[in-house]
């Protein structure tokens, strides 16, 4: 081979890139942290082999060589030279999405990446952010010359329906025992000055990165070692993780924040900060460290000192988080490198473990000094084993972390107090004081000292956990009991409605108070997981364990701070248990919904408890589940379900079929040989090569997130959260060891409306109707239907469509979600548990969306999938055939619930309670008919295109993507059409 | 309009909130006794089945003409079906591949019909929805929209009929009126010139069954188009209002102007000549309906 232009280039390039950090001092800092020089390479090659270049940083010397070493730590590899000039020139969030492509693969370290880009950004980073700036000026203008209604009135109603209000008495709701108007119609937000101005705070703040976690964390490891400690002898890491938390709760700053009425803040920002999990996924922000607080997209700030913290710590964690660990010990899996590539699926464990709910009640009545009792109690059993020891002892460690911390923050308040000049604020301070020495130390006694036991602890779950959907449960059903224990005290009138407004304003302070965090989303996740908040599920409403009516008063005191504040997070989902909840309840849900245009998201509790029948809980545990991350279902307090474990792209399985098991998109002769087009001879042999590629995708998936968990048990255990699921203290077991009482993992999977309604098109005009060759409709659809109107008409018209009502639709439903559950309950976690099957996809349809091919359906190349399990806009203009076809699916299938949404546009002529009885109708016969979970967005697309323009009127407009909420205003462009195009019925 | 046993249906409509209370399913009769001009179902008018074209949802694909026996369809056409020559045999409709070319009207019987309804019967029940016969006008086949209100109601199921009153008592109150729970009546022009000039037929019929229906006890909703300048002056609303409130009723509904019927027209090749003018073209604003409730109100009658 000759010599090749573009090999030159590149090689020229790096080094040039060489030389500067070779030569410059001020680059020259960057190549070493506190501990030494930083060791690593990067290459880059074409998928030809004409170009290959790798630059080497080792001991302080950068150099280039034309050869990639074999020890390389990460390699780009790109698809041709085409792409390796876009890469030059196009700004870097352009290559992120060439990378989501396939036309850049990257194998290898991918933070040894995010460093190389980081040192790229600190040569070129104001050409690169100079360019990004003028792409959004670009895009801004022609927002507003494409979508911009320009009527002022938009806004202005959507924001009116915050100032009317429905009421109702509490006759029908038995444990509503306190409140004669349920509906707390008579408060608005401007009773509570001090919601006002802490929502004020939140919505105009922007989040900041805080080192504080990752610091503290990362010098204790400095100091007593990760691996092995001091005395050289390998940690028992439960062990090490307790002792490093406690170390870090106990150092970790008490920060109490203004108006306040909770003690206590995840990270050193008290309005909101972006926790840093370097030991998780961290470290792939490292690439933006100088541009992050600049990105159009979610910017986040980030101070010089964070920045300088980070460039120190990140090194350590290299190549300890839970991908590289992975990477290593299963020498690069099969499963690893298809998730990688974007497309399949994607395995949350590289992230975290979090979607889980902890068992509060056992802190809120007992304490952390009951709970330690209880693990005393297991530590002097006689025969205990050194690592069932040392696995309570980590817990030990865990709560002790939580009251140290609990006692600083009680300090701090008392400190604030005698600074105060405000009376009414400093006898505020001084009963955070008291309750913060008190709990979560003792049981909580009052509703204020349960809300700060609860908050206390989940500041310190956030400090062992990913924020990455881990819930918070049945929060009316624990609050209720102190509630009445208050309100009990109280003799006249006047005292007990003076206290039930301090409990909705206490309510409004906790729901504030878990707004303080953001996950750290690098711009990629922008695209993947488009403003998506940590997704800190509440569940409120349903059945009690013993099977009585669980409205209480709490429900209705969270329904309306719910209503109040439009947080895009918690994410409230209300369970609805049919002829024992009331019609006053879920009219109350709706008109919440109607009010907030997104949430809360609804449940029946027939359907979930048919679906977790299958597990054999027992029915009072069943009664007891709540909703974790975005929809699932575990039992609180009880479960390790990792419920968001695999999120997988069912048309990706669908393409491999078509294709005889190569991705195109991929470009991967990936998936078993299934036949190819010609050879099909029923629409049976070919949904049989759809299975096998489903079984393969699922079969990899479930393999790489079971090395994950295996990471996750010997490198990062979690005895903080185990000392509050109900079973590891009993088990003297870790939970990512099994320790809890139930074990699960979830998958969602994505595309199953186009999925369907494509399998129907290839059953019904190629097989039943034979009105065209399979060979034909495959032509068709690798050629985007260009030269094909016909054809393309046909399918998308001709052919009925899940959710029309039609029985065929149905069954080809039944068969493919049937499918789905029965591959994955043949699979078993690390835990020892079974893989449940749900259909709701967080904004996944979206991106899978993007990186698929056309379908036989007639979906064009690139466009979103429908959300969740919804069906199609075209399926029926009758919104009642999508509620009845999605209610007969059946909940066996569907264990890890689903996501039912469409947008409901309110007529100008209806009134308030008109389109709430309308939205009520919808909700309670989609119950009776044995519906799981539906949610709407009550809101037309005029508003949402409005809304694309001139983000500025709309910053709290929430949204719901496919199971989590978002603000319209923080999502990216293909989202916002999505959500445009999304099925809308006017109501 | 069809036999007893079956009659010419437009449409079965899911999931409608303006035609009633609840939830409800509306079935659209074709045929109508007038002739409004401003129908906005035009495609309603006629007692036979007709065929439509939609250039919005056409690919050109030419398989339509292809398969046209009768040379009916060119793209030089005013609106691209040439109805003189067109024999309706329909099979241009069987090979379209989209939903550009269309029958409208098919011949059903009960049977076809129920079904389809009672689909939708859970979300009636928690609504307080039902049935709503609309059209056209649902009373030109008395027998069996008589038998079908029997069946619904049998099945449990509110009924409501929309009529245009231009029909025979006696008919309606032995085979219709039993089975209906409500009505919801048009009063448009009261002048019975004008109503003869704008509906095809003068109004004094329509105007008499009105008040046996009110008589009768029947459960009544008169409803008035607001038509600019046509049933929306001043003049014929208060003529309106004061027939009703003569006769107690303290009740009615305005309809807002609906334009879009004019595309409609233009679909099934009806050439439209009442008009072009402006105020046709748009909606009917809610300062104009508000001040055509303020008349009513002079009267007593409530506006819903």
């Amino acid at each position: 081979m000759g010599i090749d232009k573009y090999n030159l280039i590149t090689g020229s390039a790096l080094k040039l890139m060489a030389f500067c950090f070779n030569r410059l001092p001020g680059l020259r800092t960057h190549l070493k942290n506190s501990t030494g020089w930083i060791n690593f390479s990067v290459g880059i090659r074409t998928e030809d082999g004409g170009v290959e270049q790798a630059i080497i940083f080792h001991e302080g010397r950068v150099r280039v060589s034309r050869i990639i070493p074999t020890d390389v730590d990460v390699v780009m590899n790109v698809q041709d030279r085409k792409v390796l000039k876009e890469i030059a020139t196009v700004p870097p969030n352009e290559v992120l999405i060439m990378m989501l492509h396939n036309k850049v693969i990257l194998q290898g370290n991918i933070t040894y990446l995010q460093l190389f880009n980081y040192y790229i950004s600190l040569l070129v980073g104001g050409f690169q952010q100079r360019t990004l700036d003028k792409i959004h000026k670009q895009d801004m203008t022609a927002r507003k010359a494409e979508y911009s209604i320009n009527d002022q009135q938009l806004s202005i109603e959507l924001k009116k329906r915050h100032s009317e209000h429905l009421s109702a008495d509490s006759t029908e709701d038995e444990n509503v025992k306190y409140l004669s108007e349920p509906y707390l119609a008579a408060y608005s937000l401007n009773d509570f000055p001090r919601l006002e101005h802490l929502l004020e705070v939140h919505l105009n703040n922007r989040p900041e990165l805080c080192a504080e976690r990752p610091e503290l964390l990362t010098k204790w490891y400095r100091r007593h070692g990760f691996e092995k400690n001091k005395q050289g002898s390998p940690w028992q890491p439960v062990l090490r993780q307790g002792m490093a938390f406690e170390y870090l709760m106990t150092n970790k700053q008490p920060v109490i924040a203004g108006y306040q009425l909770l003690a206590g803040t995840t990270t050193r920002n008290e309005a909101c900060g972006v926790i840093v999990y370097p030991d998780a996924q961290g470290a792939m922000a490292w690439g933006e460290l100088c541009s992050i607080s600049k990105r159009h997209l979610n910017p986040y700030d980030i101070s010089d000192e964070t920045r300088t913290i980070l460039n120190d710590i990140f090194p350590f964690w290299a190549r300890r988080n839970f991908r590289e660990l992975t990477r290593t010990k299963f020498n690069n899996p099969l499963g690893l490198q298809i998730d990688e590539r974007f497309v399949a699926y994607f395995c949350w464990k590289s992230v975290g473990l979090s979607h889980t709910a902890p068992d509060f009640n056992s802190v809120l009545t007992r304490g952390t000094t009951g709970i330690k009792a209880d693990i005393q109690r297991q530590l002097e059993i006689d025969d205990i084993d050194s690592t069932s020891r040392d696995s309570l002892e980590g817990m030990l460690h865990g709560l002790t972390g939580l009251e140290a911390y609990s006692a600083n923050l009680a300090d701090e308040a008392r400190r604030l107090a005698g600074l105060e000049n405000n009376e009414e604020r400093r006898a505020e301070l001084l009963q955070m004081a008291d309750n913060c020495a008190n709990v979560p130390c003792m049981p909580a006694a009052t509703l204020n000292e349960a809300f700060q036991s609860i908050w206390a602890t989940w500041i310190g779950m956030h400090m062992e956990n990913t924020n990455t959907g881990l819930s918070i449960g049945r929060i009316d059903q624990w609050l209720q009991p102190y509630f009445i224990a208050d309100i009990e005290k109280l003799s006249t009138d006047a005292q007990r409605n003076a206290y039930i407004k301090q409990a909705i304003e206490l309510a409004g302070c906790f729901y504030l108070r878990l707004t303080d965090h953001m996950p750290l989303s690098p711009d990629i996740g922008n695209y993947l997981f488009g403003g998506s908040p940590a997704d800190q599920a509440i569940t409120i409403g349903g059945m009690t364990p013993e099977g009585n009516d669980g409205v209480n008063d709490m429900t209705y005191i969270f329904l309306k701070v719910t209503e109040m504040l439009s947080l895009h997070d918690p994410n409230v989902n209300a369970r609805i248990s049919p002829n024992i909840n009331s019609d006053t309840y879920i009219r109350r849900l709706c008109e919440v919904n109607y009010t907030t245009s997104a949430t809360p998201s609804m449940h029946n509790d027939d359907a979930v408890f048919a679906s977790l029948r299958q597990h054999g809980y027992p029915e009072e545990h069943i009664r007891d589940w709540c909703a974790i991350g975005c929809v699932e279902p575990t039992i609180s307090g009880r479960h390790c379900g990792h419920t968001g474990s695999i999120l997988m792209n069912m048309v990706a399985a669908l393409e491999m079929a078509l294709n005889n098991g190569h991705h195109p998109l991929m470009r991967w002769d990936l998936g078993p040989e299934t036949g190819t087009i010609e050879n099909f001879k029923s629409f049976n042999e070919f949904f049989d090569a759809y299975a096998s590629q489903q079984r393969f995708l699922i079969a990899n998936a479930v393999a790489l997130n079971n090395m994950y968990a295996e990471i996750h048990a010997s490198c990062r255990p979690t005895p903080f959260l185990s000392a509050m699921i109900d079973g590891c203290i009993t088990n003297a077991q870790d939970i990512t060891w099994g320790g809890a009482l139930y074990n699960t993992s979830g998958s969602s999977n994505i595309g199953l409306a186009d999925v369907i309604d494509s399998l129907l098109v290839i059953k019904t005009l190629v097989f039943d109707m034979q009105e065209i060759t399979f060979a034909e409709l495959k032509r068709a659809v690798d050629n985007d239907f260009k030269g094909e109107p016909r054809l393309h008409a046909l399918v998308q018209n001709k052919v009925p469509k899940f959710g029309s009502g039609d029985a065929d639709a149905l069954d080809m439903a039944h068969m493919v979600t049937s499918l789905i559950h029965g591959i994955y309950a043949g699979h078993t976690n690390y835990r020892g548990g079974p893989y449940t099957a749900g259909f709701w996809s967080m904004s996944q349809h979206v991106a899978y969306g993007n990186l698929s091919g056309t379908l036989p359906s007639g979906r064009l190349a690139g466009k979103a999938f429908t959300p969740g399990l919804t069906p199609d806009p075209s399926a029926s203009k009758n919104y009642l055939d999508f509620i009845t076809d999605v209610a007969k699916l059946k909940p066996e299938n569907m264990n890890n619930n689903i996501a039912f949404n469409v947008k409901l546009s309110p007529g100008g002529e209806d009134n308030r309670s008109q389109l709430v009885n309308t939205m009520t109708g919808y909700v309670k016969t989609y119950c009776e008919l044995g519906g799981m979970q539906m949610q709407f967005n009550v809101v037309d697309s005029r508003v949402l295109k409005d809304a694309m323009a001139n983000p500025e009127n709309y910053r709290n407009l929430i949204v719901r993507i496919s199971g989590y909420n978002a603000y319209f205003v923080s999502l990216n462009k293909q989202q916002q059409i999505e959500l445009i195009e999304r099925a809308e019925y006017g109501i | 309009m069809g036999s007893d046993a079956n009659s010419l249906i437009l449409e079965i409509k899911g999931n409608s909130l303006d035609d009633g209370p609840g939830i409800r399913s509306i079935v659209f009769f074709k045929g109508c006794p007038l002739d409004c001009v401003w129908c906005h179902n035009p495609e309603s008018k006629s007692r036979n089945v007709e065929i439509s074209f939609d250039s919005l949802q056409c690919v050109d694909c030419g398989s339509c003409r292809d398969i046209c026996k009768f040379s009916a369809l060119a793209k030089s056409n005013p609106f691209y079906i040439d109805r003189q020559q067109c024999q309706l045999c329909f099979d241009c409709v069987e090979v379209c591949p989209g939903n550009a070319l269309t029958r409208v009207g098919q011949n059903m019987d009960i049977d076809t019909i129920l079904p389809r309804i009672l689909r939708d019967k859970p979300f009636f029940d928690n609504t307080g929805g039902g049935v709503t016969l609309s059209g056209g006008e649902p009373a030109l086949n008395m027998n069996f929209v008589g038998e079908l209100l029997k069946h619904l109601q049998a099945e449990q199921i509110h009924t409501l009929l929309e009529t245009c009153g231009h029909f025979d008592y006696a008919r309606f109150a032995e085979k219709v009126l039993p089975y209906t729970n409500t009505i919801y009546f048009d009063l448009k022009i009261m002048d019975s010139t004008a109503h003869k000039q704008y509906c095809g037929v003068g109004n004094r019929l329509i105007l008499k069954n009105f008040m046996r229906l009110v008589k009768d006890g029947a459960d009544i909703l008169p409803r008035t188009p607001l038509v600019p300048g046509i049933t929306d002056t001043d003049t014929n609303l208060k003529a309106i209002a004061e027939f009703l409130s003569g006769l107690g009723i303290t009740q009615c509904s305005l309809l807002p102007y609906n334009p879009l019927w004019r595309e409609k027209c233009k679909q099934i090749g009806v050439p439209y000549s009442f008009t072009d003018s402006q105020q046709h073209q748009s909606w009917t604003s809610a300062e104009k309906k508000q001040q055509c409730a303020g008349i009513f109100k002079k009267y007593g009658i409530k506006t819903i």
